[in-house]
């Protein structure tokens, strides 16, 4: 008799044995393929917030003066807008920063107001980076206006400023940040080098660390060591409280996966191992009569390995199909704002396909050797 | 055609070291029905699975159609079991999730014969399960249930039936058809050892030794 066929009979006759090893498996897999599901709107809902945080990197001229820059807000020094190009082309550069945005930052004084007028160039990304680029993109002849300012000079959206003898169109105003942002007027960086009549310059790129790491693990000296290869005339900046609550951030969702992981694994295969010991221990007689019989050992292991392959195979199935239901009904409650990325993964289909199988088989190993080490004489003399 | 040499078989017990077989010597030629008797615990089912090559003597030799059987490898004796020995149990041992058909069809697992699906239902026939080709051993009489453990063992033509009290869970009308089948296989040119603590197969075995404490006794 084919050996499938003894595994189908045996798995229909011990129904309650192969149904539970059929749950631990499938919940396992679902589990898996709900939390793939959902990771990358979890992913982009993390961006997102980390993004709210904002830069947590400026790279300065290096003979900047620091009192001066504390006490302004921005560097005196300038540097060429190219520098900002130049740094994007360093090999691997983006293994340590993204997101670098050339900026030109200076008081300026607009009817009768001593306002900050700042110059942003299109923030230059991480050549595989997919996600909208971060801090405010400028349109030349538009601006964006800080709440108070727009509150002084009684500015609304769509209307015009006058700045240097140019008329720019007021794109958006901010709502109120309770930071420097609220006296701020952003526009393109070449119409407010024009402006301030600095053509060509910049006196700060703003950007994001991407080591992600925290204090402790000692990103300023990577940063600084990466920025020194690549644009010698600066030096870096790390705002401490941003960069760290990001790396928190980031890191806490990589560790939450980590524990999960081998939590759930370790969970299906005790789950399955019991179960399977356990069907073993039920059939030690039918062991011991197939032996009897003139069965191998490896035919004997092919039992219990077909048997858990075979419910590998449709835990995988079972579990993809309520794990993708379970991330599309519960995912977009949970991730509101990335709700639209949560879509179902076939390829998690394929390799939940070759590597439930292949886990199921491994986990039953154990049994299998027990069922073919099991001395069938000592079986059928004890019954 | 199987010859035994100072088989000796001892077990760790918790209370020491038990002596099963102990020193015995045995030649059963072919075609001979033997009996071997004496009360539980003398060693008889060891003898048994120890002649079927299912368990290797601590002490002795066991030979087969002049081949030491505990001298091939564990897929070699596999093969041997599977073509030249059958076994007959007590307990009958069907796998309770296949038909009588299946059971019996279980034993060709062993040797991949394309003949056994036709040989199987001729034994079945011959044994009065025609009828019961389809039904899982939990819907048999105690009969029944023997009578298709034997159609298992016939199945791929052994030169030697071993059967540990095959009637022991068996009526006496049972108990005597099954000794026919096993005399008639014997008339077949078959070797049969039967091991027994009653007196069921002595009017039909040609040689009844007596067993106690590892050992044949006159």
């Amino acid at each position: 008799m084919p050996l499938h066929r003894l595994i189908l009979k045996e798995l229909w006759h011990r129904k309650a044995n192969g149904l539970l090893s059929l749950l631990a498996v499938t919940a396992t897999v679902a589990l898996f393929v709900a939390f793939f599901t959902t990771a990358q709107a979890s992913k982009r809902e993390t961006v997102r917030v980390t993004r709210d945080i904002g830069f947590n990197v400026r790279i300065i001229s290096r003979e900047t003066d620091m009192e001066k820059f504390w006490a302004d807000g921005f560097s005196d020094r300038m540097m060429p807008a190219a520098a900002a190009q130049r740094l994007a082309d360093y090999k691997n550069v983006f293994f340590a920063y993204n997101h670098l945005v050339a900026t030109l930052q200076q008081r300026f004084d607009l009817q009768g107001h001593r306002i900050i007028l700042a110059g942003v160039s299109p923030a230059i990304t991480a050549p595989d980076q997919r996600n909208r680029p971060m801090g405010y993109s400028v349109k030349p002849g538009t601006i964006i206006v800080g709440a108070e300012v727009a509150k002084r000079l009684g500015l609304k959206s769509g209307g015009s400023l006058e700045i240097a003898g140019r008329n720019f169109t007021v794109e958006r105003c901010l709502v109120e940040s309770g930071t420097a942002e609220d006296v701020t007027i952003y526009g393109a960086l070449p119409d407010v080098q024009r402006s301030l009549n600095l053509p060509g310059q910049i006196n700060e790129i703003k950007a994001i660390d991407c080591l992600c790491l925290t204090t402790d693990q000692e990103p300023l000296r990577r940063l600084r060591t990466e920025l020194e290869k690549a644009l010698p005339e600066a030096k870096v900046i790390q705002l401490r409280a941003i960069a760290d609550a990001r790396a928190r951030q980031r890191q806490e969702s990589v560790n939450y996966f980590n524990f999960i992981t081998p939590l759930l694994l370790a969970i299906c295969a005790a789950w399955v191992m019991v179960l399977a010991v356990q069907n073993v221990r039920e059939r030690r007689v039918e062991i011991g009569v197939l032996r009897a019989l003139g069965y191998s050992s490896g035919k004997i292991a092919g039992l219990f390995l077909g048997k858990a392959v075979l419910l590998g195979l449709v835990g995988a199935v079972c579990g993809y199909l309520l794990g993708t239901a379970l991330a599309l009904h519960f995912g977009p409650a949970i991730f509101k704002v990335t709700a639209a990325s949560i879509q179902p993964e076939l390829s998690l289909l394929l390799w939940a396909g070759g590597a439930t199988p292949a886990f199921a088989a491994l986990v039953s190993f154990i049994p299998a050797m027990l069922a073919v080490t099991t001395d069938p004489a000592e079986t059928l003399r004890e019954t | 055609m199987v010859s035994c040499k100072n088989l000796n078989k001892a077990y760790r017990g918790q209370s020491g070291e038990v002596r099963s077989l102990d020193g015995l010597d045995l030649a059963v030629p072919a075609g001979e029905f033997l009996c071997v008797r004496g009360p539980s615990g003398c060693g008889k089912t060891t003898l048994l699975l120890t002649l079927g090559g299912m368990l290797r003597p601590t002490q002795g030799t066991v030979q087969i159609n002049g081949r030491e059987i505990y001298a091939l490898s564990l897929r070699e004796r596999a093969k041997f079991r599977a073509t030249t020995v059958g076994f007959v149990f007590q307990m009958f041992h069907l796998v309770p999730y296949l038909t009588v058909l299946e059971n019996v069809l279980a034993a060709a697992g062993g040797t991949n014969s394309p003949a056994a699906p036709h040989r199987a239902e001729t034994l079945l026939a011959e044994l009065g399960l025609s009828a019961r080709l389809r039904h899982r051993p939990s819907e048999l009489s105690a009969g029944e249930r023997q009578r298709t453990a034997l159609a298992r063992a016939l199945l791929n033509r052994p030169q030697l039936l071993l059967a540990d009290e095959p009637t022991g869970n068996l009526d006496p009308q049972n108990a005597a058809e099954v000794f026919q089948h096993l005399k008639q296989f014997q008339r077949g040119g078959g070797t049969v050892v039967v091991v027994t603590h009653g007196a069921t197969a002595e009017g039909l075995a040609d040689r009844v030794l007596e067993m106690r404490a590892g050992r044949f006794v006159p």
